[in-house]
């Protein structure tokens, strides 16, 4: 950790806001009139996600936060932990599930990862841009169900059910957007 | 690529940099319809008005014989347009550039700008609150909607009124009356989990409170003009006469857009004079750009300001409002960055 000021700032800075990390993903000055200068903010939680805004005082002091993000492997889970192997030291890492939100029905066995660790404890996950899942279970849609933007549910190979377009047939390739779990096109290659 | 590049390549995107010339139209026809007088005043100044706020852009002016002087580029009309109607002007409006240093990264200032004032003699400032709803509506030309980042605004008057003592209480929980004690200040700021230091003025506590709870929740569904500020802020505004703890301003917000100051105007010369001062003394305190008030505009005060209210409308925003852009960099044909 590293004292710095407003001056420092920068988007993708990581800093310690009210007791939890933040990433900088945007920051403009302001001049609300009487008084000194302030800088708004926009701090995005680095363990759910969410994105507040807060404005500083200009030149106060926050608390920089030295996060790095690590390819990881993921191995298996325990309940709510899931067990992670970092793939150049080969050192094992516990993730709480609370760290994927809604993602965490998406992680498939042996893929890469992102993960974030601070003070080596994960503290947060780089979603992926687009997953791509096998659809091992599908039923064929009912017969003259060829209404547009009709959809269906299918199973994908982590176990949970995607809603998709009544196309879709078992052992396609499906793209997820991770952030909203939405079907975004068949992706077979 | 700039501006002028991407329109060539695009012309649509022309209309979006036209709103700019149909609202200034509109601002024309509104107060030329009143008989306001419109008036040209200098941008080019030897004093500006002393508010330690802002910083200014300063600037050397030789004579024949290349003897220097300073002059600043004008951070208002407000103080030539009060001359004017201690000569006796009547109703007034200038539409002009201004200049505000150390304003650059920042999508809702350029550090020049185009700024609308207005004055109207021998009225309330509560008459230029009804002005400013008349003004918009009037540049919606009757619509009384306006679509702005994906929200509706309801523009047609009456607009939301409150008193910052009571967004304070409403949005923020503070009892504002204790909140002007700087004691109390700290320590309801502490209370809140911002970082108070020592050297923290009264404004900056309040405006930090003010910028974070309170702003955000301003000027949606319906415009919001929050009204009756504390006295220490308002450099030119007179104080309510039945409790001097506050002043005769008010600002305006649409969608949490700061649009304009409105002050009942200052009269009295002494005062007035005493507050110049004080400002530049924090002029010097904070190590800005240093210049001499304006005598001439004290003693103008003096000849008799008539009771009047006006208010500073910056037009760049009003224009981002009707472009629907969220930059007032893409209401610019020329925007700072590419000139």
């Amino acid at each position: 950790m590293a004292t710095i000021t407003t001056s420092d700032f920068k988007k993708g800075l990581f800093i310690l806001f009210k007791d939890e990390p933040h990433q900088i993903i945007d920051f403009q000055h302001v001049n609300p009139g009487k008084g000194s200068a302030f800088v708004r903010t926009r701090l995005k939680s680095v363990k759910t996600g969410k994105v507040q805004e807060f404005t500083y005082k200009s030149g106060e002091s926050v608390e920089e936060l030295f996060i790095e993000t690590r390819e990881m492997q993921y191995l298996y889970n325990e309940g709510d932990s899931y067990l992670f192997m970092d793939n150049q030291t080969y050192e094992q890492y516990t993730v709480p599930e609370s760290l994927f939100g809604d993602f965490v029905r998406f992680l498939k066995f042996n893929e890469t990862y992102q993960i974030m660790i601070y003070q080596d404890q994960p503290v947060g996950v780089r979603l992926p841009k687009k997953v791509r899942l096998l659809v091992t279970e599908a039923h064929d849609a009912a017969r003259g169900d060829t209404v547009g933007g009709a959809m269906k549910l299918v199973k994908v190979e982590t176990g949970t059910e995607v809603s998709v377009p009544l196309f879709i047939k078992e052992g396609d390739v499906i793209a997820i957007d991770p952030e909203t779990g939405t079907y975004v096109e068949r992706s077979n290659e | 690529m700039k501006t002028w590049n991407k329109l060539k390549h695009n012309p649509d995107l022309f209309k979006q940099y036209f709103v700019r010339e149909r609202v200034i139209k509109k601002v024309r026809s509104f107060f030329d319809q009143q008989g306001f007088h419109e008036v040209e005043t200098p941008i080019l100044i030897e004093h500006p008005p002393a508010e330690s706020y802002l910083e200014v852009f300063e600037t050397t002016v030789l004579d024949r014989q290349r003897n220097p002087s300073k002059v600043y580029l004008s951070t208002s009309p407000e103080v030539a347009l009060k001359k004017l109607l201690v000569a006796g002007i009547g109703n007034c409006y200038s539409i002009t550039k201004s200049f505000r240093n150390m304003e650059t990264q920042s999508n809702l200032h350029n550090p020049e700008f185009t700024i609308l004032e207005w004055y109207r003699v021998g009225v309330d400032y509560k008459d230029i609150m009804r002005d400013c709803e008349n003004l918009f509506l009037h540049i919606a030309e009757g619509n009384s909607t306006l679509q702005f980042q994906g929200k509706t605004i309801d523009i047609s008057p009456p607009w939301e009124r409150i008193t910052i003592k009571d967004a304070f209480l409403r949005w923020a929980d503070v009892d504002f009356e204790a909140f002007l004690e700087e004691n109390n200040a700290r320590d309801i700021a502490k209370r809140k989990g911002y970082t108070v230091s020592g050297d923290n003025s009264w404004e900056e506590l309040y405006n930090q409170i003010f910028l974070n709870e309170i702003e955000p929740r301003l000027g949606y569904p319906k415009p919001t003009i929050v009204y009756e500020f504390p006295g220490s802020m308002g450099a030119l505004a007179r104080k309510k006469p039945d409790d001097p703890r506050y002043a005769e301003r008010f600002e305006f917000y649409i969608a949490g857009l700061e649009l304009g100051d409105c002050y009942r105007e200052l009269t009295d010369p002494v005062e007035q004079e005493d507050r110049f001062k004080k400002e530049l003394e924090a002029i010097r305190w904070q190590g800005k750009t240093v210049y001499e008030y304006d005598h001439d505009f004290i003693d103008a005060l003096r000849e008799g300001l008539p009771e009047c209210s006006g208010i500073a409308v910056g037009l760049d925003r009003v224009i981002m409002l009707f472009a629907n852009v969220s930059r007032i960099q893409d209401t610019l044909f020329f925007p700072w960055g590419e000139i």
